[in-house]
């Protein structure tokens, strides 16, 4: 649970909403699990939060930060394409 | 192929104290490129090279933390030129002796896209810039450039600089678990003087300015305002 709470914290430094929101929401999330008890509920909510860091976390960063780069250096085709677009 | 393929982490930001030095997205390609070339077993080791300050040491954890197999600090605090970091470069190159060096286009901070190229020239290497695709073989590197136009696709004699264009791949995100085992891999650090290379800039940054504002467009009613405005501008 711990390792889990690590992965987030590190992940949420590079996150668009920034460290501090994800600080934030996983301190909540955790506490709100804070009474498992049996082995099995503790492990399903450790790979749900690892699949979450997975599955959303990171590939919204990626997403945000591809997506930046796209904008910023678009092919001379894009950029033509995108003219047109404001011109019209 | 046995190579030794070097992604080149570039770390762009030194000049403001409070910035934090940043990944060059077009770098973490080529770092990313070199990783897949050793996850196919077309690459036998991936050293990733970084030059700024102590705090670049991190972005090289970050490039062995996707898979490079150790890291070359060059410690400066100074922001260097393009042609001094290719002569930097030259310098690893030459001691590494690598079949293939990885770059990004161009940095992101001053967005000169020289590097590379300078690279190759002081090397005496094939290059191929602007890459979107690189295929090994055993004799040659395949690479498709992106150009003006459409795209270029050369074969390549090694050793050879490649830089990496944004549609070369996506990097893979770095995981904690990669990060905690990158802390084990070696990382050599040395100074532009350990490679006999002078850190003197010809060049002066004279001024740097933002783009002027965007005028917001006018709203007109019809077309005879349309007109009557155009007129008055002088161009009826």
């Amino acid at each position: 649970v711990r390792d889990l709470y690590k992965r987030v914290i590190v992940v949420g430094k590079d996150y668009p909403k920034g460290p501090d929101y994800v600080r934030e929401k996983a301190k909540k999330w955790f506490f709100q699990n804070k009474d498992l008890s049996s082995e099995r509920d503790i492990k399903r909510a450790v790979a749900t939060g690892r699949a979450f860091i997975r599955d959303e976390m990171i590939a919204a960063i990626q997403l945000k930060k591809y997506r930046v780069m796209r904008e910023r250096y678009k092919v001379p085709e894009e950029e033509a394409l995108a003219e047109n677009r404001t011109k019209s | 192929l046995h190579a030794n393929l070097h992604g080149v982490v570039d770390d762009p930001l030194h000049t403001d104290k409070e910035t934090h030095c940043q990944r060059n997205p077009f770098c973490e390609i080529a770092v990313e490129e070199a990783v897949r070339m050793k996850d196919q077993k077309l690459a036998s080791e991936v050293v990733a090279v970084t030059i700024g300050p102590t705090q670049s040491q991190e972005t090289l954890r970050t490039a062995m933390a996707m898979g490079a197999d150790r890291g070359v600090h060059i410690k400066c605090d100074q922001e260097l030129q393009p042609l001094t970091v290719a002569k930097l470069l030259k310098a690893v190159a030459e001691k590494e002796k690598p079949d293939m060096v990885l770059l990004g286009k161009q940095a992101i901070d001053d967005d000169a896209n020289q590097t590379g190229q300078m690279l190759s020239a002081l090397l005496g290497w094939s290059q191929g810039s602007f890459a979107s695709k690189v295929t090994a073989t055993k004799e040659s590197l395949e690479v498709v450039r992106e150009i003006d136009g459409g795209t270029e696709t050369l074969s390549l004699k090694m050793p050879a600089v490649v830089t990496a264009d944004l549609r070369l791949n996506e990097p893979r995100y770095a995981t904690l678990p990669n990060i905690m085992k990158a802390r084990k891999k070696p990382v050599e650090t040395m100074s532009p003087e350990d490679l006999g290379v002078s850190i003197d800039t010809k060049l002066k940054t004279v001024s740097v300015a933002e783009p002027p504002t965007r005028q917001a467009g006018a709203m007109v009613a019809d077309v005879n305002e349309l007109v009557a405005k155009i007129k008055a501008a002088g161009f009826a």
